[in-house]
């Protein structure tokens, strides 16, 4: 360990930089378990309320965008990988390799970011927003259905959502199986918009994080004996995507298990 | 106790009291932005506790206006809307601004780097940052109660507050959240520096029991204020946008609200007790003068309440509609967390026998937590059961429970604290006089204040609840007696400590003879603490040996023979010696 | 794939990742992302949370003792992630033996 550095770098608190980097580390790891405890109770929440409703999460979920969210899990992954050989780089002291994969890792965050930007837009513009949005295409669906009755056939498979919903009610009362409420439906929606905004939120945060690094990096403080730096912020980056793997799946691929028993 | 080691032992007289420094964190910068730009645990501390004491203050009177209207079974100043807010504005100001920051953020960031030799805390800025989160989220709860208050209680249960509350529960709410945030920082700081801070010879083994405490605490903190953060997070986007999680219009279940709001609001009781308990242990042996009796019981004790703590809060939601079979479990599960707390308390009974007790003031603010916590605990006891709690549910028997533990326990432990660590945080003595007169006040006024409730609730006085019936108001006029009582004691300490930073006699380096390491430093202490990193070799509570003169900060241990040897009955610190207690009070 | 740690390295030195493990993990990790989104077409039927939350666990696995460092073993870094899970464990547990036992209308 050269000792010239360590003034720059060492915190004048600490005895020296491997207690600095220990501290720092496991701040950060402290840190990560409230974030893991933070979603944990939207985890729960979600668990409570799809036990007790699956076909109307079933439902909701086949209704979303599954190519955006393939997508955007190819993104997040590769940008851990390059976030991961950033804290190399900076382990190496390979400054231009660091802002290089730093600014890797910053592009394809963001591009989750535009894809999500995109996946919002267009549920928006198909009125997929719980609330008075959705009661009100939902009530026009209906209309079209029952002005449409008799014609037969005119529908695909893949569908609007409200087209779906109003030709599976049509019909039965909501004690009948098979129908799918339309509250709970909303009750789903409610988890996608909270889930992946406070997920998005925590994307937005991570990418600043990064941006902040390119700059201390460009400004050269960020020699080798402070790579933790780099280390720190990769932990968050990596449980930010950690947490969309699990959100991928119950979000998006909710449908899975009642799409081939037929509906 | 600790010593400061040297090359070889030392044989001469009783070193002398270390000189007070002219440059201490107090006076070693000045001016309005170095106390709100500083970094230094010490001053962040003082900050917590000036924005502290004001809340307290808020809260207190909140607490007076609920207790007067009480007085008459018609409401005796308020409307029934206005009573609500004033009780939930109570509610929420002592416990998300007083209570759950009140001992870690004043005596933990000051006096945790300090006593297991530490410059700071690991992180002095996020240290800043959460006295600033604090304060911005003190800001909102301040606006919202400055717009009219909420009416729907502390606990916030959707859908009252979501759809049908009239009042300002977003600020509420949102305030709520962001000072959770500033809890997380104090915990998470004081949790890295008890792993990787200490100095050498600081083992687990050895570390003061308050840091026991605040490390169990800061653990809860971390696990619990997080799943609060996003409940009320939930809470906020129903009420803004109107649908939610929560709503049952849709499918949702309020009851689910309560799961997730009490998986981090029952632990978060011990957020409250916890660092109260610490703080005990440190001043029963000091004004004992004896080590702690069942050292790792009690530490481990402190771990125990805090994992404990969080498979109980079912408890809360038994006549919320949750299933029996939950219920049940949830009655035993609460009854186990009982068994930490009996451990601390037989311990510290255990080291008051036989020990040589003097009644400062904060050994009478330890001595009065002793007794009304143990009253709240076993009363808590009451209402794990669940067939006792079906009748006691919602009433003044709960007010009365959590007022013993909370006040009784908690708000005694803090003034035990501010009692015993003022010396070295300011530098002064407060009259002792005084200071002992307020402890015996606030006892008995809150004795005054709460045992009528008790009765109260058994009879089946609901709480929250502006009227009642005429023949229960003389339990509740003496209540109010009580009230008034309790708020006069808790005034005097704010005059008389005030008073003696100007006119207080100097303190000492260890006025009380205590043995901890912050009581190695002058007082007030320098900028970083220590001179030098100290070095320690025994336990945290030596104060069997004679060692009043090892904890004045000397730079060596006493040789063999010399006066001031651990072995010596008679040294002048022994325990038959003319000086055996320093203690030095002005009246 | 792990370097041994020598008392002579500089302490940054002893833990650089090799760039072909992290390429390892990552093509192990998008391929498990890609099967878990391919499986869904296919119709597990009562299989497909179990087998989701599955593959979703091995990565998040992978991730944490690859990436986020956990195979080099600071044991307060092992103990803080494994009390974060057990106090999650927890929450599950005790909010579930409420919500699967209440007494609700059938619908």
């Amino acid at each position: 360990m050269s000792a010239n550095h360590h003034g720059e770098v060492l915190k004048h608190h600490f005895d020296n930089l491997e207690q600095q980097h220990a501290a720092e580390r496991l701040g950060m790891w402290f840190f990560l378990v409230t974030e893991v405890l933070f979603f944990s109770g939207l985890f729960v929440a979600y668990t409570v309320y799809r036990n007790w409703y699956p076909a109307e999460f079933a439902f909701a979920s086949s209704h979303l965008i599954l190519w955006i969210a393939g997508v955007n899990t190819g993104l997040l992954i590769t940008s851990s990988l390059t976030m991961t050989l950033a804290i190399r780089s900076a382990q190496l002291g390979d400054r231009r390799a660091l802002i290089r994969h730093l600014l890797a890792t910053f592009v394809l965050g963001a591009g989750f970011l535009g894809f999500k930007a995109l996946e919002y837009y267009t549920d928006i513009n198909e009125r997929f927003v719980p609330g008075v949005m959705f009661r009100t295409e939902l009530a026009k669906a209906e209309e079209e259905l029952a002005a449409s009755h008799g014609a037969a056939g005119h529908h695909g498979t893949a569908q609007h959502w409200a087209a779906d919903l109003a030709k599976n009610n049509a019909g039965k009362s909501y004690t009948d199986p098979g129908y799918i409420s339309p509250g709970r439906v909303q009750l789903f929606l409610c988890f996608y918009y909270i889930m992946t905004g406070i997920h998005g939120i925590h994307i937005l945060v991570g990418l600043g994080c990064i941006l902040w690094l390119v700059q201390q990096a460009a400004a050269g403080k960020i020699p080798r004996e402070n790579y933790s730096t780099v280390e720190v912020v990769s932990l968050y980056w990596h449980l930010v995507d950690m947490i969309w793997l699990f959100l991928m799946p119950l979000l998006y691929l909710a449908g899975a298990g009642t799409h081939a028993a037929g509906h | 106790m600790s010593i400061i080691v040297a090359d070889e032992p030392r044989v001469g007289p009783v070193p002398p009291e270390p000189a007070p420094l002219k440059t201490n964190y107090l006076n070693a910068r000045s001016g309005i932005l170095s106390w709100l730009l500083t970094v230094d645990h010490k001053r962040i501390g003082i900050l917590y506790l000036v924005s502290l004491t004001a809340f307290f203050v808020v809260g207190g009177l909140a607490a007076g206006l609920v207790r007067i209207n009480l007085l008459s079974p018609t409401g005796a100043i308020m409307t029934e809307d206005q009573y609500n807010r004033m009780f939930t504005a109570h509610g929420v100001v002592m416990l998300f601004l007083f209570l759950i920051p009140s001992i870690p953020a004043v005596f933990g960031n000051f006096f945790v780097p300090m006593m297991i030799g530490a410059k700071d805390l690991a992180f002095p800025k996020l240290n800043l940052a959460s006295w600033y989160v604090y304060m911005i989220g003190a800001g909102f709860m301040v606006w919202s109660v400055l717009a009219g208050g909420i009416d729907t209680g502390w606990t916030l249960y959707p859908p009252y507050s979501s759809r049908y509350s009239q009042s300002n529960v977003f600020p509420g709410a949102f305030g709520a959240f962001i000072t959770g945030f500033s809890s997380i920082m104090t915990g998470l700081n004081i949790m890295v520096t008890v792993h990787k801070m200490r100095c050498p010879g600081m083992t687990w083994g050895r570390l003061p029991l308050f840091i026991w405490a605040m490390y169990a605490t800061s653990f809860i903190q971390l696990l619990g204020t997080p799943v609060v953060a996003i409940t009320l997070t939930l809470l906020c986007v129903e009420r803004l946008a109107g649908i939610g999680i929560f709503d049952p219009a849709i499918g949702g279940d309020p009851v689910l609200y309560q799961h997730l709001f009490w998986f981090y609001s029952h632990p978060a009781v011990y957020i409250m007790i916890v660092p109260g308990m610490g703080v005990i242990s440190e001043t029963i042996t000091c004004f004992s003068r004896k080590n702690i009796f069942g050292y790792k019981a009690v530490a481990w004790s402190s771990v125990g309440i805090a994992v404990v703590g969080f498979l109980v809060w079912a408890h809360h939601m038994f006549v919320a509609g949750i299933s029996y079979y939950s219920a049940i479990l949830f009655s035993f599960l609460t009854m186990l967390v009982a068994v930490p707390s009996a451990i601390k308390v037989f311990n510290w009974t255990a080291t008051l026998y036989r020990g040589s007790i003097t009644f400062q003031a904060p050994m009478l603010f330890t001595l009065a937590f002793l007794v009304l916590f143990t009253v709240g605990g076993v009363t808590g006891l009451f209402l794990a059961t669940l067939g006792t709690d079906i009748h006691l549910h919602d009433t003044y028997f709960v007010v009365a429970h959590f007022h013993f533990v909370m006040v009784g326990g908690m708000v005694l432990a803090y003034l035990a604290a501010l009692h015993y660590w003022w010396p070295k945080m300011t530098g002064r003595m407060y009259s002792d006089f005084w200071s002992r007169a307020s402890a015996t006040i606030i006892f008995v006024g809150f004795f005054f204040t709460f045992v009528p409730q008790f009765v109260l609730g058994y009879h089946g006085m609901p709480r929250r609840y502006p009227n009642y019936p005429a023949e229960f108001q003389v339990y509740n006029v003496l209540s109010t007696a009580g009230a008034s009582i309790l708020g006069f004691g808790y005034l005097l300490p704010g005059f008389y400590l005030t008073l003696s930073l100007f006119f207080g006699d100097k303190a000492t380096a260890n006025p009380w003879s205590a043995t901890g390491l912050e009581w190695q430093t002058p007082s007030p202490p320098s900028t970083f603490n220590f001179d030098r990193t100290p070095v320690v070799v025994c336990g945290p509570y030596e104060y069997a040996i004679g060692v009043d003169q090892l904890g004045r900060g000397l730079p060596e241990p006493p040789g063999p023979g010399s006066a001031d040897d651990p072995a010596s009955h008679h040294g002048p610190t022994g325990p038959a010696g003319p000086m055996h207690k320093e203690t030095h009070v002005v009246g | 794939m792990h370097t041994e740690h020598k008392v002579d390295d500089p302490p940054t030195m002893h833990d650089v990742d090799s760039p072909g493990a992290m390429f390892l993990v990552f093509l192990v990790v998008l391929g498990l992302a890609v099967a878990n989104i391919l499986l869904a077409t296919t119709g597990l039927g009562k299989l497909a949370l179990p087998v989701q939350l599955g593959i979703a666990s091995v990565q998040a696995v992978l991730v944490a003792y690859y990436w986020m460092h956990m195979r080099r073993g600071d044991q307060v870094v092992t103990l803080s992630a494994l009390s974060s899970l057990f106090f999650v464990f927890i929450f599950y547990v005790l909010v579930l033996s409420d919500v699967l036992t209440r007494w609700r209308i059938a619908m």
